[in-house]
């Protein structure tokens, strides 16, 4: 299946690669809005997109630590969207 | 590789942008969130994973819970236009200041650049380094090198950032209290 010359670690950085080209595209919508909820759900995607971007690196670079940080964005990612839900629904609440 | 941390530095300064020129403040939180990620990015690219990982947590977390608190304290003025006026004048000094920090890129010696003075000068006949792997027991008696930098070497230092942090601590407590009992 693999091109011969070319070695799986390369195919997860050009994916890499590939992924933070799509992170600006991502950010279109951020900027674009209209609301701020499809801001939020714009940067909610961007962050599951780094979770990619980041183990993909931890393969093509072969940094298994890299996970230890992929990991941490993945347990926090759903953190600024309960905190701006509650803001929007209940404003003043935070917490 | 490069071309991964280029596309990158894009991304983060778009971002950055946006941040900066939002006229709606809780948009412009929403996207330094994804300032923060790009960041964190970035910083695992250049090998950093302790810096990486506090970027994760702090950026992810902590900064959008602050700044949300803080804008439910004040008023958010409601706008139609979705970009901030920008100001000439601030461009002009910004511009400026960016121009002059540039000029002193040039005398950055590049990562794990051999000539660099970490590793000596031709005046000392130890180098740093070398130095402090060495004398770091006579000195000190600290067994661990970098406990001994931080704690011993620069031990004001460090006691000046360990004040900083208890002061953002303390103002932090002060914050989430008040939001808890009203």
């Amino acid at each position: 299946m693999i091109p011969a010359g070319v070695s799986i670690e390369e195919i997860f950085l050009l994916a890499a690669a590939l992924f933070v080209v799509l992170a600006i595209v991502m950010f279109y919508r951020a900027v674009a809005g209209p609301t701020t909820q499809d801001r939020l759900l714009a940067v909610n995607v961007l962050g599951t997109n780094t979770v990619v971007i980041l183990a993909l690196l931890a393969a093509g670079l072969d940094e298994p630590w890299f996970l230890d940080i992929a990991l941490i964005y993945a347990l926090l990612n759903f953190l600024m969207a309960v905190a701006i839900s509650k803001f929007t629904v209940e404003r003043g609440g935070v917490l | 590789m490069s071309a991964i941390a280029y596309t990158l530095v894009v991304f983060i300064l778009l971002a950055a942008l946006a941040t900066a020129l939002f006229r709606d403040v809780l948009s412009a939180i929403v996207v330094f969130g994804a300032y923060s990620l790009g960041m964190a990015i970035l910083y695992t690219f250049l090998l950093a994973p302790d810096v990486a990982m506090t970027e994760a947590a702090i950026g992810a977390g902590v900064t959008t819970i602050l700044l949300l608190l803080t804008i439910a304290r004040t008023s958010r003025p409601p706008t139609d236009r979705l970009f901030e006026r920008i100001h000439l004048p601030a461009v002009v000094a910004v511009g400026a200041f960016v121009l002059v920090l540039f000029t002193l890129l040039g005398d950055m010696y590049a990562v794990g650049d051999s000539d660099a003075p970490v590793w000596g000068w031709e005046a000392l006949e130890t180098t740093p380094s070398v130095y402090y792997v060495q004398e770091t027991f006579a000195d000190t008696g600290a067994q661990n090198a970098v406990s001994a930098v931080l704690a011993s070497y620069r031990g004001f230092d460090t006691f000046g950032e360990a004040v900083v942090v208890f002061a953002a601590g303390v103002a932090v407590l002060l914050v989430l209290k008040r939001e808890v009992f009203t």
